[in-house]
């Protein structure tokens, strides 16, 4: 039996398995590249595993995780349009830019400044500090100015163009450069009657947010419901743009012919009286609405940021709303109109007016300090008698004539659909700070303050059959394509329709009588003059009035009733001579608007129908 | 034993042909992998483009609801009171005086509404906006949906007796 060595051949021819030997003398080469290769892994596997439970870690990456999924983006809808009665725009959107940097792009912040210093007026130092920020992860957009006109933009292009072909350098060059400057499109408010019912509409700040009147009252429906949307950055997952209904719009009960008319009027009567400030209101009596309401100061609402110069707590913004005052003896028509309804008075009742009452323990004159001796109602109306209102008020009786008056909206808001309302005040028995003599001043718009919109409807309800239809400036609103209108809505019946008849009558022929200049050719109507002295801390003042007027016609038909207010004239101290005339140029120019004819025509053409 | 081992010899398969089939299994999968990452792709690649131009549409209507917006305002600044006025003075007109208005009864003559933007609610209800499917469902959905459709005609068979 022969023992074969059996083994490596090369072992065998004597070279002591070289290969094995370099082989171990190098698998310690393989294991490091391998462990080396492999702690990278390791290291990405044990950051997962952190990452993953450490909780801090997962708060900061669920706060990261949005910024990296896309871009937010707010979308704010188209604020809604107002036009007015007959569809004319009032306030509408035109296109405006927002101006911004994006910081990665500047090259030269001091250009930008300057540049946009010079074409916006933007404050040099704001918008160097804004564009000189170093771009990062959490500063990549910074907004210099907002509602730039397209006009700016152009001229910032052209200027940025200009900059980038005669070859600006780079951030260290400090070349001229408006590189990083970008534009934004987006829809700003614009009014295109500019002054025409500022008073009314009010305006749009920067932020989108309606400031007075109707912008301000129905912001919400106008402004619409922003929505805050992630757009992707990733491809693959492009959304849809989200359909956002842009805010209501309004079509209002004005009509812009006769706003322009009546605010042009007031805007000569002011100067030619030498008024401080005066108020026109012009409603429907029928419906309650709201055809003019001019006032003044007004102000080009494409130009809002004047309102801090123009307004303040003496002059606010509307002052037919916003303003309580004392009305004085425009008030006389209320009085009356209590006395004929609870029956206290009748239109023939006769008084002896002696020229002084004495009630509450002070003494009431007229305003000439004259007695006029035997009048009737309607004579206590056409000469104005304070004496006999305070006496109509006493046989009333306090209680009685609180009543009414509130009942005619005295001392509380009429809820017009305008911000800013006032409620003005009316004392009762039984406030701490009223007394008996009040009933007697306030009989004649003494002591107690309303304002000219709270006036205009209480007189609307003698002029509506004893109903006070509640004033309003909106018609219809249109919302998601439909469009609702807006039905005239009855506040209260402060009098029997008889009553209100009776003393339309009364007013109607006291004008007549006395051939005031109120009075309109053609047109029958009635109303009265208002000349109130005005409270200051050191008692009334009696060179200084407020002079108003309150009128309505046709007297048979009424439709339309005109409010006059003007603040301390100059040229005359009283109603009669400075409101009345007023009245009757307003009405001259509302009946061709509103195309009224002359009353002797309307029964014809009435009969023959 | 040796008829047993013969039988194996038999049917075994021979090493190459193992290997051949693996290697063309391995293909297969690859192909197949390939093949639905290729039709992903091509689906992916036209959802993003249609829906990246749905995105530009998008902002197209944007700018023309602004450019809509902007002619809006224009012709309102262009009709407003005080340039209509200056135009009519322009032209010779004046105002017309109360006494100079001349009421005439016109038959059939419709008074003037107030401004009637938009229809009045009624009880027409719109149907909800509508997206088509292929901007909604997965690749996955939409082979299920095409596997079902094609299998459709097989499903809705029913059995039958034949009269005798």
């Amino acid at each position: 039996m022969s023992v074969t060595t059996v083994g490596d051949p090369s072992y065998r021819n004597g070279t002591t398995r070289p290969t094995a030997g370099r082989s171990r003398q190098h698998d310690w080469r393989f294991v490091l590249v391998g462990a080396l290769l492999s702690f990278v892994p390791v290291l990405i596997i044990l950051q997962m595993i952190r990452i993953q439970t450490d909780p801090e870690q997962v708060a900061l990456l669920r706060e990261r995780i949005p910024r990296y999924q896309g871009v937010v983006q707010l979308i704010q809808p188209p604020r809604g349009l107002i036009y007015d009665r007959w569809g004319r725009l009032l306030a509408g959107n035109k296109t405006v830019y927002e101006v911004g940097v994006e910081l990665a792009d500047v090259k030269n912040p001091d250009t930008i400044a300057d540049t946009l210093d010079i074409v916006l007026d933007v404050e040099r130092s704001y918008v160097y500090k804004l564009a000189s920020q170093e771009a990062s992860e959490t500063a990549v957009y910074a907004v210099l100015a907002t509602h730039v006109t397209e006009e700016q933009v152009q001229k910032l292009q052209v200027l940025k163009d200009q900059m980038e072909l005669s070859g600006a350098g780079s951030k260290d060059e400090k070349k001229p450069s408006l590189s990083g400057l970008v534009f934004s499109p987006m829809l700003g408010r614009t009014y295109p009657e500019k002054e025409t019912a500022s008073n009314i509409l009010g305006f749009v700040s920067l932020d989108g947010q309606g400031y007075y009147g109707v912008e301000e009252h129905y912001n919400p429906m106008l402004a619409g419901r922003k929505t805050t949307q992630i757009f992707p950055l990733d491809p693959t997952q492009a959304k849809d743009m989200p359909s956002v209904p842009p805010g209501a719009s309004l079509v209002l009960t004005i009509d812009r012919e006769i706003q322009a008319e009546v605010e042009r009027i007031l805007d000569e009567a002011i100067e030619y009286h030498g008024a401080d400030s005066g108020t026109v209101v012009v409603l429907n009596p029928r419906t309650g609405e709201v055809l003019a309401m001019a006032t003044t100061p007004r102000m080009d609402l494409n130009n809002y940021r004047e309102y801090l110069g123009q307004y303040d707590t003496d002059n606010p913004f509307n002052r037919a709303v916003s303003y309580a005052y004392e009305p004085g003896s425009v008030f006389k028509i209320l009085t009356v109109a209590a006395g004929l309804d609870s029956g206290a008075i009748k239109p023939e009742t006769v008084f002896l007016d002696t020229g002084v009452f004495e009630i509450g323990g002070i003494y009431i004159y007229n305003w000439n300090g004259g007695a006029w001796g035997q009048q009737d109602m309607t004579g206590c109306l056409q000469h104005s008698l304070n004496v006999c209102m305070a006496w109509i008020a006493s046989q009333t009786g306090a209680a009685t004539f609180y009543d009414y008056m509130e009942a005619f909206g005295i001392g509380s808001l009429t809820g017009i659909d305008m911000a800013g309302e006032a409620a003005g005040r009316l004392k009762r028995p039984g406030d701490g700070d009223w007394y008996d003599a009040d009933l007697g001043t306030n009989s004649f718009g003494q002591g107690v303050t309303t304002t000219p919109l709270q006036m205009a409807a209480a007189a609307s309800a003698l002029a509506n059959e004893g109903k006070l239809m509640a004033p309003h400036v909106v018609r219809s609103m249109i919302d998601k394509g439909y469009q609702y209108d807006i039905e005239p809505r009855v506040l209260s019946t402060p009098v029997k329709p008889e009553t209100a008849r009776t003393l339309s009558e009364m007013l109607a022929t006291s004008l007549e009588v006395e051939s005031s200049v109120a009075l309109v050719p053609g047109y029958r109507v009635a109303g009265k003059t208002g000349t109130a002295e005005i409270p200051t801390p050191y008692g009334y003042t009696s060179n200084q009035t407020n002079a108003s007027f309150v009128g309505w016609g046709p007297v048979d038909d009424p439709q339309f009733l005109v409010y006059v207010w003007l603040e301390k004239p100059s040229s005359s101290i009283w109603g009669s001579e400075v409101a009345a005339p007023v009245f009757s140029e307003i009405v001259q120019h509302l009946v061709v608007l509103l195309d009224l004819p002359p009353d002797a025509i309307r029964q014809q053409l009435t009969q023959s129908q | 034993m040796n008829r047993v081992q013969n039988l194996t010899q038999a049917y075994s398969q021979a090493p190459w042909r193992i290997q051949m089939q693996i290697i063309g299994g391995f293909l297969l999968a690859l192909v197949s992998i390939a093949i639905v990452a290729g039709i992903y792709l091509n689906v992916s690649a036209r959802a993003t483009t249609i829906g990246r131009e749905i995105q530009g549409l998008q902002s197209d209507i944007r700018k023309l609801d602004r450019e809509i917006a902007d002619l809006q305002s224009q012709v309102a600044f262009l009709k407003s009171a005080a340039e209509m006025e200056k135009r009519a003075k322009e032209m010779g007109f004046r105002p017309i005086g109360m006494d100079e208005t001349l009421f005439i009864r016109v038959p059939g003559y419709v008074e003037r509404r107030t401004a009637v933007m938009a229809p009045a609610p009624g009880p027409v209800t719109l149907p909800p906006p509508s997206q088509p499917s292929e901007y909604t469902e997965s690749l996955f959905a939409w082979l299920q949906r095409k596997i079902r459709n094609s299998s459709f005609p097989f499903m809705s068979l029913q059995p039958f007796k034949v009269q005798p």
